[in-house]
């Protein structure tokens, strides 16, 4: 694995060469890209407060959407986005299905933060990891999702996935942008808080 | 390297540096320990997606390995079978070493038929055939998840048989 990350470019291009690779007829390289892209995608989805079942079923969904689709995709470089794009409408599919069962109203953000995500429930391994979750939980939930999603690529590919989450252009990439900004300035302000 | 005092507008126009790539290891590090992906999880959906690719018949096991850690080290020789039944066939595997940390695979399909036999471990692939008693053997196989996708050639046009993926 020397320079392995210099000969493998980002995810998305790694993920791009894989699937053009299985769009060529390498069947078998449909499980490296199963593989590679799973852990994004399931942030992706629980991001949106989907339960952890509910969030398998999207993303088995989202992977044989991709299979049916995969000759249509005009761009397999692209392929990490539009499994993005595809996880996160089918999310809010299923969300808008259990929302018509379980009628329940989301009062403020606080409210709607999964318990086991809420900052004193969550026992974390170090001090700077306590510090960083207590400043992250204080961030809008749109940043939280941005931030949360790109934590698992690579930097050239930040501008893409943030539009592939409905953010706006320089949410962040090439610049910090302001949800990292804001996540920067209150660690920074923060007496506990030192880099590692 | 921290910035106190400035305000984040300002923080917001500059460009990434390293501190922001270790803010965002730190939370890649984070949320895989506050919400793990489920260990098994990549390995469910490669099985729906090749099940779903292959119109596949679905077989179960019908015996789980014996002392499924005994012939995990290279001083055991015991050998361990598996079968798999489905509504079109029977498929049977005996495991014995082949080595150190290798095994070998010897199988049968019942009935008896010609058949392409696939051994899938993550995304290796190797094939062999079967032969017309429906034997067939894969040597040199690591130790790891193992699915089988047995494809008969007579009837032709019938779907492949894939196994749920084993421990071998």
């Amino acid at each position: 694995m020397i320079n392995a990350e210099a000969e493998q470019g980002t995810l998305a291009s790694r993920a791009g060469e894989v699937f053009s690779r299985y769009r060529d007829g390498h069947t078998e390289a449909m499980a490296d890209l199963v593989a590679m892209l799973t852990p994004i995608l399931w942030h992706t989805v629980r991001a949106q407060r989907l339960d952890k079942e509910s969030t398998e079923d999207v993303l088995q969904t989202t992977w044989l959407a991709l299979v049916r689709s995969a000759e249509s995709i005009s761009d397999p470089r692209a392929v990490l986005q539009w499994l993005i794009v595809a996880a996160r409408r089918e999310a809010w599919r299923v969300m808008r299905g259990q929302a018509r069962q379980v009628p329940y109203e989301i009062a403020d953000d606080a409210v709607a933060t999964p318990e086991s995500e809420q900052p004193d429930n969550v026992v974390l391994r170090g001090v700077s990891e306590s510090v960083l979750w207590a400043h992250v939980a204080e961030l809008p939930e749109r940043c939280r999702t941005l931030l949360r999603v790109i934590a698992f690529a690579d930097r050239p590919d930040y501008p893409e996935l943030a539009r592939s989450l409905g953010m706006p252009i320089g949410s962040i990439g090439p610049t910090r942008g302001r949800c990292l900004a804001k996540l920067r300035a209150s660690l920074s302000a923060d007496a506990r808080w030192e880099l590692r | 390297m921290n910035t106190p005092g400035i305000p984040a507008e300002h923080l917001a126009d500059a460009p990434l540096d390293t501190s922001d790539a270790v803010v965002l290891s730190m939370l890649a590090d984070l949320y895989d320990f506050i919400d793990p992906v489920p260990s098994d999880l990549v390995d469910r959906l490669q099985f729906s997606i090749t099940l779903d690719a292959l119109n596949a018949e679905l077989a179960e096991l019908q015996q789980l390995p014996e002392a499924e850690l005994a012939y995990r080290g290279d001083q055991v020789s015991a050998v361990t079978t598996l079968t798999f039944a489905s509504e079109s066939l029977t498929t049977m595997i005996a495991i014995s070493p082949d080595g150190p940390d290798r095994i070998r695979l010897d199988g049968w399909i019942a009935p008896a038929a010609e058949a392409v036999v696939e051994l899938h471990q993550g995304s290796l692939r190797r094939q062999v055939s079967a032969d017309a008693d429906g034997r067939f053997a894969f040597e040199d196989v690591a130790h790891g998840l193992a699915r089988f996708v047995v494809t008969a050639l007579e009837p032709a046009q019938h779907p492949p048989v894939m196994t749920p993926a084993v421990e071998i």
